[in-house]
């Protein structure tokens, strides 16, 4: 490491390796999937409140949110299935020890640590290549992811779990796929950031690499056993070569297996996401009710008369109701005629009206009568 | 007028009086047209009772050019009982064209002509509402070509106007000249029938959700995301609700449902974009919504929902998959106690978790600020 501590010496600034390459590149896929279920996933969770729908519409809607979800979901999967075969490996070719396992210890260790950093107890306890808090946080991921995924399939095919379970599982897989997402991420940003970012920025899982003083530090009791040769890592290579012979095909086997069944979870049923037309039921709009009249509606008694003549369009005619008296009193319409001075006579009221050089006045129900219907009854003599 | 003339030009010698006699002619024809003018004005406009006397008569028609007979009848004891006849508006006030007899020739075809037409005249008084017909269906309807879009008229009649919703069981029934089935289906629901039945005045009739004049195109994307907005109006409506035992936070339930978060979403970030996520008509149905209590509702039991689930989820053939979906109930240790305490759990293992955690980091700062301080107070102990 780069930045040495003031009292590290140069020939004590020994680096041990932490983290092969495999499992690196496992960390930078799960910081991506975890990530992007996060991002993704959490404002699912707070619709409603603004900063989740702004996330939503900055990733081009909850559609759109959705799928990422799922395919982070995939890539976080085929991590857990590396994870476990890796798991396999080191038990079986490498015959690690099992540094990963909770032990008893380690609830000594958290109290013990607890009391130290309170001033409560002299001796910080001595660590081996994990520390309980490491190991909680890795148990707590595969505990986390187990039930992520177990949930996750539910509300991924719900219609295939509703043949196995209730209904009811659905909304409850949908309740614990949340909080646990919930729990997952404030652990990650409470525990993880502050143990390997702020306390101290631990670079081992990109480098792979950890300096004398960070293990020191950090895992003092794997640093003795790796000084007496205790803790050692690889048995000799022919053994290890002759246990691989013997893993590769049940972990290839296991592989192909776990593989079909992400296949399986992907494929199992499509009806409750694949984008079918939304279903309306759409009526006859327009259906005009037979013709009822209303009360107020006088229907007309006529009988149909066929056209007389042939109507030139936008020319109707009346047909005509002759006998009724356009008058009120009943009178004879015929009226006057007009004397042979008015032939030619447009203007009539300017002198009936108001009986003007002494023509007759007009009758009262004439009121109101314009000059341009007059010669409708007054007719020249 | 000769004598006229001679008096003048015994006034003004050395003028001929045939050279007066265009310029008199012209000052009497102004005078005498000031004068008719005059008359016209103090008559008024033509009063009803001068159209009465041709238009009550029961058997006046004429015949268009597409041979239907177009009554030209109107009843004055409707037209007088009209809000328009007890506010005194007049005929001509309408029929603007017309004043006194003859009328103006009339360009109709057939009698749906006569009321597109004429139906504009409304819009003389009425700017507001006609206005916001033009941003209708049914005037999208009629400018595309569909004549049996309807306009004010259709609605509203032309004489004898009355309060469209009084009573309220109009609405439906006016709807139901052009839209039967519908009508006959929303009579029937729930709804309807509270209306038709007990006079209901808190049910919603065709306008509360198609709005009145601006009535939208209900078959959009947008019109779609929008509905639940719609009915939440009234069903979030606690002292609407309350009355009738009805739950209020059934929006609240959907929206917290990933087919209600969907269609919320949708509705805000993609108003016109379609999805496949149920809105409240998609299970309730559309006009022939029931009494979830009525065991014809598509909701009402479990065999019900299934084939209501079945519309959009084929494969689901397990009656217990209608239980994936809560019914608009909360979680409670009644009704789905499994998720209930499932939240409860979450409710209660993060912040302990959490809190742990934090108690635990705040030992760890503890014990670096002490070093840090002990670092440099007491160097030569370490």
């Amino acid at each position: 490491m780069e930045t040495s501590t003031p009292n590290s010496q140069p020939e004590t600034a020994r680096e041990y390796r932490r983290f092969s390459s495999v499992q690196r590149a496992q960390h930078a896929l799960l910081i991506l999937s975890f990530t992007v279920l996060a991002i993704t996933g959490l404002p699912q969770k707070f619709l409603g409140v603004e900063w989740a729908e702004t996330m939503i519409a900055w990733m081009g809607g909850i559609e759109n949110a959705r799928i990422l979800h799922r395919y982070s979901a995939i890539v976080l999967l085929f991590v857990s299935i590396a994870e476990f075969i890796m798991i396999g490996y080191k038990i079986y070719v490498e015959r690690a020890r099992w540094t990963i396992f909770p032990r008893v210890q380690d609830g000594f260790d958290a109290f013990n640590q607890f009391f130290h950093n309170l001033g409560l107890r002299k001796d910080a306890p001595k660590y081996d290549r994990y520390s309980w808090g490491e190991k909680f946080e890795y148990w707590a991921l595969v505990w986390g992811t187990a039930i992520m995924a177990l949930t996750g399939f539910m509300l991924w095919n719900p219609i295939l779990t509703n043949k196995l379970l209730p209904g009811e599982f659905i909304p409850a897989a949908k309740a614990a796929h949340g909080g646990e997402a919930l729990l997952a991420v404030l652990a990650i940003l409470v525990w993880h950031f502050y143990n390997v970012h702020i306390k101290t920025f631990n670079r081992s899982m990109f480098t792979g690499k950890m300096s004398e003083h960070e293990m020191q530090e950090e895992h003092a009791l794997e640093l003795e056993l790796l000084e007496q040769n205790k803790a050692s890592y690889a048995a000799p290579a022919e053994i290890q070569r002759r246990r691989r012979r013997r893993y590769m095909p049940f972990a290839v086997v296991t592989s192909v297996v776990l593989l079909f069944a992400v296949y399986l979870f992907v494929t199992a049923e499509t009806t409750a996401i694949s984008t079918i037309e939304p279903i309306s039921d759409r009526s006859q709009v327009f259906v005009p009710r037979t013709f009822t009249p209303t009360s107020t509606r006088v229907p007309p008694t006529h009988t149909p008369q066929p056209p007389t003549a042939t109507l030139e369009p936008g020319k109707p005619t009346f047909t005509p109701a002759p006998e009724v008296s356009p008058t009120a009193s009943g009178a004879q319409v015929a009226g006057g005629s007009l004397p042979a001075d008015h032939a030619g006579r447009t203007v009539c009221q300017v002198c009936h009206v108001s009986g003007m050089g002494g023509a007759p006045k007009n009758p009262p129900d004439h009121e109101g009568r314009l000059d341009t219907s007059c010669a409708d009854c007054h007719k020249q003599e | 007028m000769r004598w006229l003339c001679k008096l003048l030009t015994g006034a003004i010698p050395h003028v001929q009086p045939s050279l007066l006699m265009p310029g008199v002619a012209m000052g009497i024809a102004l005078i005498v047209s000031i004068g008719v003018y005059a008359t016209v004005e103090a008559q008024g406009p033509t009063d009803d009772a001068t159209c009465l006397q041709c238009h009550s008569n029961p058997e006046l028609e004429m015949t268009l050019p597409s041979g239907e007979p177009l009554s030209l009848y109107v009843d004055p004891e409707s037209f007088h009982g009209s809000i328009h006849g007890t506010l005194n508006v007049t005929c001509v006030q309408c029929h603007t064209d017309i004043q006194g007899y003859p009328h103006p020739p009339a360009n109709y075809i057939d009698r749906r002509d006569v009321t597109l037409q004429n139906y504009r005249t409304c819009e003389g008084c009425h700017v507001e509402n006609y206005r916001s017909t033009l941003d209708s269906m049914h005037q999208v309807a009629l400018a595309g070509g569909n004549r049996n879009a309807a306009v004010c008229t259709d609605c509203h009649t032309a004489h004898a106007v009355t309060d469209p919703a009084n009573p309220r069981t109009h609405i439906p029934q006016t709807c139901a000249q052009c839209h039967s089935t519908i009508s006959d289906e929303y009579i029937a629901s729930v709804h309807g029938e509270a209306l038709f039945d007990n006079d209901n005045p808190d049910v919603p009739t065709c306008v509360d959700c198609h709005g009145v004049h601006n009535i939208g195109d209900p078959t959009t994307a947008a019109f779609r995301l929008n509905s639940p907005q719609i009915c939440a109006d009234c069903h979030t409506n606690a002292a609407l609700m309350d009355k009738y035992g009805i739950s209020t936070n059934v929006l609240d339930t959907y929206l917290a449902d990933f087919h209600g978060a969907t269609v919320e979403l949708f509705a805000r970030q993609h108003p016109d974009q379609a999805t496949n996520k149920p809105v409240c008509y998609d299970c309730h149905g559309v006009h022939n919504i029931k009494s979830v209590s009525d065991p014809t509702s598509m909701v009402a039991t479990q065999e019900n929902l299934l084939v209501t689930c079945q519309r959009c989820h084929p494969d689901a053939t397990t009656a217990s998959f209608t239980a994936a979906w809560m019914s608009h109930y909360e979680p409670s240790p009644d009704k789905y106690p499994l998720v209930y305490y499932i939240n409860l759990f979450y409710w209660i293992i993060i912040p302990m978790t959490i809190g742990a955690l934090l108690i635990f980091i705040g030992s760890d700062v503890l014990l670096r600020l002490r070093r840090r301080l002990g670092k440099s107070t007491s160097t030569p102990e370490s």
